[in-house]
């Protein structure tokens, strides 16, 4: 598994692959040269610059067609990659079951 | 990516590192705010309190009278006037900085909201459309010190509006007192009177606001403040400067609306214009986003300076601060 997301998670790969898509993107990560995990990652971009973070959700809610509750826009959520993609899939799963 | 993070370690170490004083002569105009003039603050009526500014302005005015007379041929070139008039303009910002600090205490009573007497708001109609379109509002504004009387005037009305803060502001002319003690102090005193803000440095800043524009709210953001990691040089007042470039991006994420706010005055009689909402234009990388925007933006604060140029405060903190 890639380094930046050796976190131990239990998720669809589709799910990991697209958020780290979103990451690259739009923090502009270069993975080449990583070996650090992606909280760390996160927090040292962020830390520079916390505009940042919106490119990041803002890639995210594009990468996945899907809009964050107010409640979930934390750097908490965004920063904890196995809660951000449980939230993720979550939110896809309830756009499948309203589609008809 | 910040200068100091570029020093290799061993240079950082060999950097020689200037022990500030025990206590400067602004750390003693701070203790006498925070403690004294604030408990008077808190019982004696307005009019007692601006007494002691008017008694404290020609102290302000002469400890501050080199980087006053810095300030003067810049307002001149600026606001297109005589250096003696440029010169009244630089009393009139400090003395404008000063009662609004003295402003300040009285938001820290109980009864605060009673002390604001507004004596007019201009373009309420387009305050109102930009929220009816329910993408939330940011309240584009310049470092006019009474813009926190308009945050706390549109609060009692229903309109609450997030302010941003940078609460660690350097302050060269502290001392180890004012850095231990009292700054910590007046930071704490500050989120009592103005409780809905978000600190700068804040990394959750940027999300709050983003949480506020998605709540169809408000959120006031100076587009001469600090500038970020990411600033663009512009002209700004006939000089360049650097401009932050992340309200440019909250706009271009969020599809928020952008109302130029002026808010000039005193607690006891102040007056809120809501200039047209801008015309956003709308580009597809961050970059040109910025570019697009930027002069009219720009533009929008520079003519507010130049209409209120006693009212404006960084005539001579931009010098103090970046120059």
């Amino acid at each position: 598994m890639d380094p930046l997301f050796s976190q131990t998670v239990v998720r669809p790969p589709d799910t990991l692959d697209r958020i780290r898509r979103a990451l690259i993107g739009s923090l502009h990560v270069n993975l080449s040269e990583e070996d650090l995990a992606y909280e760390t990652k996160l927090d040292e971009t962020v830390g520079l610059d916390s505009v940042a973070v919106l490119e990041f959700v803002a890639a995210l809610e594009q990468e996945f067609g899907i809009t964050f509750a107010p409640e979930m826009l934390t750097i908490e959520v965004v920063r904890d990659l196995s809660r951000l993609a449980s939230y993720i899939d979550e939110l896809l799963a309830r756009s499948d079951i309203r589609e008809p | 990516m910040r200068a100091d993070r570029k020093l290799p370690e061993s240079v950082a170490n060999s950097l020689p590192t200037v022990e500030p004083p025990l206590v400067t002569f602004n750390d003693l105009l701070w203790l006498l705010y925070l403690y004294p003039v604030r408990w008077v603050a808190g019982i004696m009526p307005r009019s007692f309190l601006y007494a002691i500014g008017r008694l404290a302005d020609p102290i302000v005015q002469f400890y501050s009278r080199g980087r006053k007379a810095k300030a003067v041929p810049w307002i001149a070139d600026a606001c297109r006037v005589s250096p003696e008039r440029a010169n009244s303009i630089a009393r009139g910002s400090l003395s404008c900085g000063l009662f609004s600090l003295l402003d300040d205490l009285l938001f820290l009573r109980p009864w605060s909201k009673d002390a604001l007497r507004c004596s007019g708001v201009e373009g309420m109609q387009h305050l109102e459309s930009a929220v009816a379109r329910g993408k939330g509002v940011i309240l584009l504004a310049g470092h006019f010190p009474a813009n926190r009387l308009a945050g706390q005037y549109l609060r009692a009305r229903g309109y609450a509006v997030l302010s941003l803060r940078n609460r660690r502001a350097t302050n060269v002319a502290e001392g180890r007192l004012g850095r231990r003690f009292l700054r910590p102090r007046w930071i704490e005193l500050q989120n009592i009177a103005f409780p809905d803000q978000v600190d700068v440095r804040d990394p959750e800043c940027s999300l709050t606001i983003l949480r506020r524009m998605r709540a169809g709210g408000l959120a006031a953001l100076l587009l001469d403040g600090r500038p970020g990691t990411n600033p663009v040089e512009h002209l700004f007042l006939g000089r360049p400067q650097s401009i932050p470039t992340g309200i440019f991006q909250i706009v271009r994420l969020s599809g928020c609306a952008v109302v130029p706010m002026l808010c000039v005055g005193r607690s006891d009689g102040f007056r809120i214009r809501f200039d047209p909402m801008l015309d956003v234009l709308p580009a597809p990388t961050r970059d040109a986003f910025v570019s697009s925007n930027l002069p009219q933006f720009v533009t929008a604060i520079e003519r507010q300076v130049v209409e209120n140029p006693e009212e404006w405060k960084l005539w001579i903190h931009f010098l103090a601060r970046r120059w």
